[in-house]
């Protein structure tokens, strides 16, 4: 990487990218590509601009039908179906496939949700939490009640770690919120001291902490995403 | 199939796997597998490897179909690049170099390839880029395909093209960097 000092201006992220969806990079190089892919949305969205770049190439490769057992291989590698009968409020599925929808359609669906619900004085704060180009978890707060929901979204379970909410108000400093579910929706009632700072441009962040969140007070593991609360 | 109908469809049953839809993977396989299939067939050069990857692909395609982002890519582009992506592993993973002996074509031919898959990207896209390739160096746009379409390592383009290793990568990244600008006029 370092033979060619003089690049033209173009970012050293920007040609990693190009030479990451070129398919040049071999050994840790690529390895080290594909994790910053991976976790790094600004490279994410570098890579994804390489591809629509060189996406007409594609076009000159010429179509071969697999072999019709292939599909059968692929449906015996998929997860086994999931149970239907929690409900559609309680199902990941749902929410994910909510969550799916643009973020704005998102957080209207759930905002008339709790706004059908509970007839709330003040609008609901809705945010979408998001890091490494996935919407990780979708967060709608009740100002009435105090309590915010936060659904997963994308997020997927870390093996020794589970996800902390964090709100982070006009002063920069993370408060503790609560612990969150990959599998499910849970709802935190916000610390009386918080409600407050509990505005729109406030942030919520989530972090990877030990198992019953993080021992200090404050972010002790890597944030994973974070999203500003808005006003519907 | 009508470009736009076919990515539609494609986009709509993307939407749906994140729900648990199994018919709609099998829809997405439906419409997209022929081309991903031939995208790794061309990158590894043979059928019972290109069948594990394709298996690989679909199988990422359950699992991330909620990262598709309509707003950034076309359901063809994305899917392509996790099937090249995964190809890519597998070459990497099995063997050290190969297909060498295609660099030799490539090398002398301009690239005005015709457009095998009208359906996939507009034509005014495809000609939009074979005119900024066009106005590269013969020898930058040989190396650019090589490792596009085959797979090459930097290491494998400079051992095929016989020049060394920094020499190899100043060509091609001061290649993407013409074809960077040149697209963005």
């Amino acid at each position: 990487m370092n033979d060619t000092p003089d690049h033209s201006g173009v970012p050293d992220d920007d040609l990693l990218a190009a030479e990451f969806v070129l398919g040049v990079l071999a050994g840790t190089e690529r390895a080290a590509a594909q994790r910053l892919f991976e976790r790094d949305r600004n490279f994410a969205a570098l890579v994804a601009q390489w591809e629509q770049r060189l996406a007409p190439w594609a076009g000159e490769i010429a179509e071969v039908a697999p072999p019709p057992a292939i599909w059968d291989r692929i449906a015996a590698a998929l997860p086994a179906e999931r149970p239907r009968s929690a409900g559609w409020w309680h199902s990941l599925a749902f929410w994910r496939g909510l969550s799916l929808a643009t973020g704005a359609l998102a957080a209207a669906c759930i905002g008339a949700l709790i706004y059908l619900g509970n007839a709330p004085q003040q609008a609901p704060l809705v945010a979408a939490i998001e890091g490494g180009g996935h919407r990780a978890f979708v967060a709608t707060i009740d100002r009435k009640h105090g309590t915010i929901a936060v659904l997963p979204a994308s997020y997927t379970a870390d093996a020794t770690r589970d996800p902390e909410l964090w709100l982070i108000p006009a002063d920069g400093k993370p408060r503790p919120l609560g612990m969150l579910r990959a599998d499910r929706a849970v709802s935190i009632t916000i610390p009386p001291e918080l409600v407050a700072q509990t505005v729109g441009n406030a942030t919520l962040a989530v972090s990877l902490e030990p198992p019953g969140g993080s021992p200090t007070g404050q972010p002790t593991g890597p944030v994973i995403a974070t999203g500003k609360l808005t006003s519907l | 199939m009508d470009l736009d109908a076919n990515r539609s469809l494609i986009v709509t049953a993307l939407a749906r796997i994140p729900g648990g839809d199994r018919a709609a993977l099998q829809t997405v396989y439906r419409l997209t597998s022929a081309k991903l299939f031939g995208v790794a067939l061309r990158i590894l050069g043979e059928r019972s490897e290109a069948e594990d990857v394709l298996q690989e692909v679909y199988v990422t395609v359950w699992r991330k179909a909620a990262d598709f982002d309509t707003g950034r890519a076309s359901p063809m582009t994305w899917l392509i690049a996790i099937a090249r992506n995964r190809a890519i592993d597998r070459l990497r993973a099995t063997r050290q170099s190969r297909h060498m002996d295609r660099m030799d074509i490539a090398s002398d031919v301009a690239d005005s390839a015709p457009l095998a898959d009208k359906a996939l990207e507009s034509a005014q896209d495809h000609a939009r880029l074979h005119g900024c390739l066009d106005g590269l160096e013969p020898r930058e746009r040989a190396a650019l395909r090589g490792a596009f379409f085959d797979g090459n390592t930097y290491e494998d383009l400079a051992a095929r093209m016989k020049v060394p290793l920094g020499t190899m990568k100043s060509w091609i990244r001061r290649a993407m960097i013409k074809l960077k600008s040149c697209l963005e006029q």
